[in-house]
């Protein structure tokens, strides 16, 4: 009967360690880590997408290499800014 | 056998080839081994779950320990708001998981080294995460493109920025996964050619290197799996705490 309330207090401490947390931005090491990765693709996404929207456009409004080259650093920009926000987010958890 | 290292990539189809309204959806190994791995965590659940014992069982302990994995992982990240989506993160996670480790098997298929399947996960959690986020704010949600403090000199190009940023969040998350499951496997498979053709003479080097690439591998299938769900969980997070 010992071992049993033992285990119904470690259940209460667990449940209690799942309930009182509450929104926060700041994760463990593994959620950093998610983060870190999270921004190597980050930038070439934003580029690819930027390019691809520019080339749509463009084939659209038959305006043909100028609205690429402008999505395309448009994207560039958007790429960096995500990169920004993410390292500015882990910077300030740490 | 072939020494092509895409050939292991290679779709094909198993059994009849079968037509709906022009469309081909013939049961292909891609199929066969999704549905392996479904097959895999749905009885790992069931048999976890079977017998719930108050000392659990081996394969109740991993059954709860994953449980408890994915609930911490949802809890740090995006907050308890979001526990009613556990079922659709948990569902994500462990789907990823075991297409990653099924695919580690020799002779298997690995269905997340497509872009196709992985695309299709990331869109559905992007067009999720996007009906939320528009259910809960309603049109107040769209000030997720407007940060605070932006002349308005600089609001269009802004605005234009932050919306290609935006979509680039199913991008970037289904190339993840999608190159790191390629790539990686396409490695094993050069350096497993490495060792056929240079022989019992200079093989032994490149087999070491494949020992070592499998253990690798094996961690990027995990860590892959978990950066996928935790990243929904970001997303998540974004959509119902709005806020920069």
């Amino acid at each position: 009967m010992k071992d049993l309330k033992e285990i119904t207090t470690r259940l209460k401490i667990a449940k209690k360690n799942l309930e009182t947390k509450e929104v926060k931005n700041e994760g463990s090491n593994a959620a950093s880590f998610g983060k870190a990765l999270k921004i190597s693709t980050e930038l070439v996404a934003a580029v690819l997408v930027g390019s691809i929207m520019g080339f749509l456009f463009d084939s659209w409004f038959g305006t043909k290499p100028l609205l690429i080259i402008c999505f395309f650093f448009i994207g560039v920009a958007a790429g960096i800014i995500n990169v920004f926000r993410s390292a500015k987010k882990m910077n300030k958890n740490i | 056998m072939s020494l092509n290292p895409m050939h292991q990539f290679e779709v094909y189809k198993i059994g009849p080839e079968i037509n709906l309204n022009g469309i081909n959806v013939s049961f292909t190994n891609a199929s066969l081994f999704m549905t392996i791995s479904s097959m895999l965590i749905l009885s790992l659940l069931f048999l976890g779950t079977k017998k719930k014992s108050l000392i659990p069982s081996k394969i109740q302990l991993i059954t709860e320990m994953t449980y408890m994995f994915v609930a911490k992982m949802i809890n740090d990240t995006a907050g308890s708001s979001a526990k009613s989506f556990f079922p659709f993160i948990f569902t994500l996670f462990m789907f990823v998981l075991f297409c990653n480790m099924v695919g580690m098997l020799p002779y298997s298929f690995t269905v997340t080294s497509h872009i196709i399947v992985t695309f299709v996960l990331a869109a559905v959690v992007f067009v999720g995460v996007t009906v939320i986020g528009f259910a809960k704010h309603g049109i107040k949600y769209l000030e997720l493109f407007v940060p605070k403090g932006v002349p308005m000199v600089l609001l269009p190009l802004i605005i234009v920025i932050e919306i290609i940023s935006y979509l680039s969040r199913p991008v970037s998350l289904s190339v993840r996964l999608f190159a790191n499951m390629m790539a990686g496997h396409t490695m094993m498979k050069v350096f497993g050619g490495f060792v056929i053709s240079l022989g019992v003479l200079g093989g032994w080097l490149p087999l070491g290197f494949s020992v070592a690439l499998t253990g690798l591998e094996i961690l990027v299938a995990f860590l892959q799996a978990y950066v996928f769900a935790i990243l929904t969980c970001i997303y998540l997070n974004d959509a119902l705490n709005l806020h920069h």
